[in-house]
């Protein structure tokens, strides 16, 4: 199957004409309006570039890296560390390549004598003023600086103050649990500073002082408190901002870098996972312009300590005394076998969040052979209408990075900052750049950018659904008006006359719209793998599990159903398979170790739909074995094998159930938007006046969601800190 | 399967030893012959606790193992190599312990059904 | 020998004449003129591996040699490599473009393809505490111009592969300095 995919790409497959279409048609569109392109010559290499383009940016188009510290593509332009000084032909000054535009028939170069002089001094000024800590500093090995002043600097050194007033030294700053700080080192780029203030929206880092006596700070004592602050540990090209947790573990050339994908929210951003010895020792973002571009959210970056406590690893059942007791995996299949064959089809399945789509097909798979149709998701999400039928009823279906785009965003019921947190910074990219509305029916919460409250009353939704709202006006005349909708909206009593009033209102806009491209309806998801058990056909309909009294209850895990014994039937047999030792496991018969996402190659499908694989950073620990292995062991045991004996095998069996699973990288789109709408109507349920809640509000809520985080002390300290800083009284 | 894709069709290379499979074929029976004759004075001079028989067995299964090989360059490389084992046998530059090993590995065999890879934890 | 004549050109005939006697074995006969000396040439010579072959033993040694021969399909070399088979069958490959490091601004060591082996255990050696593998593969990094490159060594070597393709590359927009101090603009610069 592997290699069948991948042949499918090579021949093509994988861009549909009809993909392709819209791509050209828009192009050739704005290529009659845009100005005419100027030619410059980038160390005599011609180039045509549009006008207002940086020296910098035209050099990339050649190929030539022109050395930079303060500039950063996705941030502001800066231009206060001019490493980037270049000779322009005819100029009696070197400019900044970063902040100059080019002019037509400039004739740039950046390996002149003039340019390499100038980079020698500016190398020096900033020598000047760095401690020489490289053998103690975090950064070593992975610094612009040492780095840049190994190829750009002077080979020797003219600094003498050390005899007078000394090296300057800067006292370092407390900025929270996760930033460490040693302030002597910076060198007054302000990429942390623009960061803050421009992607993750707040404006608590700045400097003070000018000269010598520049520092960069918070002004007063407190906290650098964002969901996105790791991404300044990255942003720092010195040591100035290191990771806390990592500090003095390793250096960048001992670790070994595998790919994955993030699961701990439901963007899947894409990640590399630093490894030693088995160890995973740091999570850093891979870059992806679909989903994440180069950020992380903190609670991917730090949360991975987690996976080294808590772990289940090794199989546990319930002894007569009523304790668990590790057994081996023989017993313990046997065990479970048995109960499982004596239950005679009486066996409902529960998948957490977590789980992948390799184990969610096997599981299922297994409970349908043995007859049973219980297979069902955690949170729960309205049946009636199309229930998860039609794909478009629960996918983000515009895609995360065209939300940059959109002119008025409507968030229902919804906390995108702490829920996906990278989403949130694409609305305010578009906030930022592109004058973007943004509007809000839900709990008054803090989104890091200025919103539009409409109230927390669901029958606003109604009312803008019939045009009675004076919000309407403002929806009716945007371009690319976007409609979020959140899950724990949906997981209400009324969630599906919700969704389907969203839908109306959605299509209402939809049908207005010029491209065709673009989708008004979107739903925002909390967990990783929601959206892959639900193609794979799983229900969310727990709450009927308790009514259908089963003999078996199979937790695959599943930790925040809620579920206890008293909801269950006296006798009713608990499985739980997941990796952490945490709600499910408490309540467990039999405990099945599975394993975490940094240790398997598994599939996983984001809000969005695209799926993606994580790949095999460290080898599980104890006797854990993968879970779709579990799955697969435990029916041959109980005398329905399930007919796949291997990753590829199984992966088959993904592409006969839905196709997308198996194709990486790509999103998936949905379509039938008017028939599930027209199915949402014939229900007709009428909306509670309950107002609208999100469990997520403030930044305490973020930190801990899932068995991963809850197990992680780092985690537990960031909570700690939101809670000491919300006594401070800054 | 893919890979056709990527290279295409036929091409020219240079060949080892044979150019024709049927000249592959003299080569590989001439290497057989080779060792079978010198099989008993093997037994003989290595002290093996094998008879001829058994030998002869060993020999015939490792020459089988490659039936299906097509490729000229191949074959002949397999050949070259047989050819430099049966020298250094010959010659006594191994010792007892390297005609051994070519008969069972002495380590347990690992498991090939899903079940016992999976209790034993091996992939 | 040619060489040393033309070299000794300069010298008198005479001398070359006593030099000729005394170092070639293989010009038959000395001769006055330097010209006639210069023109003879030596015996072929004959390679000994070939001396004693007949005729049609000597065409089949030159088709060796100089022909080639036709292969119509991709070549297969993990029987001849010595790979242990375990390590044939039970691996999987992963084709990829390295990405970017996001703790630098560098681009070095992407843009190329690489192949990378599955992940096996490793751990800490109780001597030194350096890390220790049972994995010879896993410090196998080799780069290919492309993917196609990449898959036919795994072909060639009977790995199982998959692709990872590259993820999309964004066009850059044209950066301002200006738009920091736009006045009307949510890009305007609030902290410096």
């Amino acid at each position: 199957m592997l290699r069948i995919t991948a042949q499918k790409s090579l021949a093509g497959a994988k861009v549909s004409p009809k993909h392709l279409f819209p791509i050209f048609s828009r192009s050739s569109t704005d290529v009659a309006k845009k100005p005419e392109k100027i030619e410059v010559f980038i160390d005599d290499k011609p180039v045509l570039v549009e006008p207002g383009t940086t020296v910098l940016q035209a050099a990339a188009l050649v190929g030539v890296e022109i050395p930079r510290f303060c500039y950063h593509e996705r941030l502001a332009v800066a231009g206060n560390c001019r490493m980037c000084l270049v000779e322009v032909e005819k100029s009696p000054k070197p400019v900044a390549a970063c902040a100059m535009p080019v002019m037509k028939g400039w004739r740039i170069k950046t390996d002149s004598e003039m340019t390499r002089k100038a980079r020698e001094g500016v190398m020096e000024f900033l020598l000047v003023n760095h401690p020489l800590d490289c053998p103690i500093c975090d950064q070593g090995g992975e610094c612009d600086l040492q780095d840049q002043s190994m190829a750009f600097g002077s080979d020797r050194s003219r600094f003498t103050d050390i005899d007078f007033s000394g090296k300057r030294a800067v006292e370092d700053k407390d900025i929270g649990p996760l930033i460490k700080t040693i302030m002597t080192r910076c060198i007054h780029c302000t990429r942390c500073i623009r960061f803050a203030s421009e992607v993750a929206g707040i404006d608590d880092l700045g400097t003070t002082g000018r000269g010598s006596d520049m520092q960069v700070g918070t002004y007063v004592e407190k906290f650098f408190l964002s969901e996105l602050s790791g991404n300044v540990i990255d942003l720092c090209p010195v040591g100035a901002l290191t990771s806390k947790p990592y500090s003095f573990t390793a250096r960048p050339w001992e670790t070994r870098k595998t790919d994955s994908i993030d699961v701990l929210d439901a963007v899947g951003s894409n990640i590399v996972v630093c490894t030693r010895t088995g160890d995973v020792l740091r999570i850093l973002p891979r870059i992806n312009e679909d989903i994440n571009e180069e950020w992380l959210s903190d609670k991917s970056r730090f949360a991975y300590d987690g996976l080294k406590r808590q772990r289940l690893v090794t199989p546990m059942l319930r002894d007569a005394c009523g304790e668990l007791k590790p057994v081996d995996w023989e017993a313990a299949l046997l065990g479970v076998g048995k109960v499982l064959k004596a239950a005679g089809g009486n066996i409902t399945a529960v998948a957490g969040g977590l789980a992948d789509a390799e184990a969610l097909v096997a599981l299922k798979d297994l409970v349908n052979k043995l007859g049973s149709e219980a297979v069902c998701i955690e949170n729960s999400f309205p049946l009636d209408g199309s229930g998860t039928d039609l794909r478009s009823s629960y996918l983000l279906n515009n895609k995360i990075a065209p939300a940059e785009e959109a002119d008025l965003v409507l968030l229902i019921g919804t906390n995108p900052r702490l829920e996906a947190p990278l989403l949130n910074s694409r609305i305010r990219k578009g906030y930022v750049h592109n004058e973007t509305e943004i509007a809000v029916i839900g709990p008054k919460i803090d989104l890091r950018y200025d919103y539009i409250h409409l109230g927390e009353d669901p029958s606003i939704i109604r009312q803008i659904e019939n045009g009675q709202h004076a919000f309407v006006k403002k929806l009716k005349s945007a371009k690319k008006p976007l409609v979020i909708l959140g899950s724990d909206t949906l997981s209400r009593s009324d969630g599906a006359a919700i969704l389907s009033s969203v839908q109306s209102l959605s299509r209402g806009l939809q049908d207005e719209m010029c491209d065709p491209e673009w989708k008004v309806l979107n739903i925002l998801h909390k967990v990783a793998n929601q959206v892959a058990a639900l193609d794979i056909g799983y229900t969310p309909d727990l709450s009927k599990i308790c009514e259908s009294s089963p003999k078996v209850l199979y937790l695959l895990g599943a930790d925040d159903c809620g579920i206890t014994r008293a909801d269950l039937p006296d006798g009713c047999f608990i499985v739980y398979q997941g990796h952490h030792g945490d709600q499910g496991a408490s309540i467990a018969d039999a405990v099945l170790p599975g394993i975490a996402y940094t240790e398997k190659q598994a599939t996983y499908v984001n809000t969005e739909g695209r799926a993606q694989q994580t790949l095999v950073a460290v080898t599980p620990p104890g006797l854990a074995r993968e879970d779709w292995k579990i799955i697969r062991a435990l029916s041959e045991i109980v005398g329905a094998k399930l007919p796949y004996d291997s990753l590829e095998e199984i992966r088959y069996r993904l592409e006969e159930v839905a196709p997308h699973l198996t194709r990486y990288g790509c999103a998936e789109a949905a379509n039938y938007f008017c028939e599930a709408l027209e199915l949402g109507k014939k229900t007709n349920a009428p909306i509670d006046t309950s107002p609208l809640d999100v469990k997520q509000k403030t930044l305490e809520d973020f930190y801990m969601t899932d068995v991963i985080s809850r197990a992680s002390p780092t985690m537990a300290k960031c909570v700690a800190a939101v809670q000491k800083q919300n006594l401070s009284k800054y | 399967m893919a890979s056709q894709a990527v290279r295409g069709g036929a091409r020219q290379v240079k060949p080892l030893l044979s150019l024709d499979n049927e000249e592959a074929r003299k080569r590989a029976l001439n290497l057989y012959k080779a060792w079978y004759r010198q099989l008993p004075y093997i037994v003989r001079q290595y002290d093996i606790p094998k008879s001829v028989e058994q030998c002869r067995q060993r020999l015939r299964e490792e020459f089988k193992k490659h039936e299906c090989l097509t490729d000229v360059r191949v074959i002949d490389m397999l050949i070259i190599k047989g050819q430099m084992e049966l020298k250094e046998t010959v010659h006594v530059w191994k010792q007892k312990g390297h005609i051994m090993s070519y008969f069972k590995p002495t380590a347990e065999p690992k498991p090939t059904d899903f079940l016992s890879k999976f209790l034993q934890g091996v992939n | 020998m040619a060489s040393v004549i033309l070299r000794s050109r300069v010298l008198t005939p005479k001398y070359l004449k006593q030099c000729c006697a005394g170092i070639s074995t293989s010009v038959s006969r000395y001769s006055d003129d330097v010209e006639v000396a210069v023109k003879q040439r030596e015996a072929p010579l004959i390679r000994k591996e070939l001396a004693l072959l007949n005729s049609a033993e000597l065409e089949q040694k030159r088709q060796h040699e100089e022909g080639t021969i036709t292969v119509d399909r991709p070549s297969n070399v993990s029987v001849i490599t010595g790979v242990p088979e375990e390590h044939i069958k039970s691996r999987r490959v992963r084709i990829f473009m390295p990405a970017k490091n996001a703790m630098q601004s560098g681009t070095d060591n992407t843009g190329q393809w690489e192949m990378e082996f599955e992940t096996r255990e490793r751990w800490e050696n109780p001597l030194m505490g350096w890390s220790s593998t049972g994995d010879p593969l896993s410090n196998m990094q080799l780069q290919f111009s492309t993917k196609e490159d990449a898959i036919a060594f795994c072909e060639k070597n009977s790995w199982p592969w998959f692709v990872q393709e590259e993820p999309p590359k964004k066009e850059a927009k044209p950066k301002s300095y200006g738009v920091n101090f736009s006045w009307n603009k949510r890009t305007r610069v609030s902290t410096k």
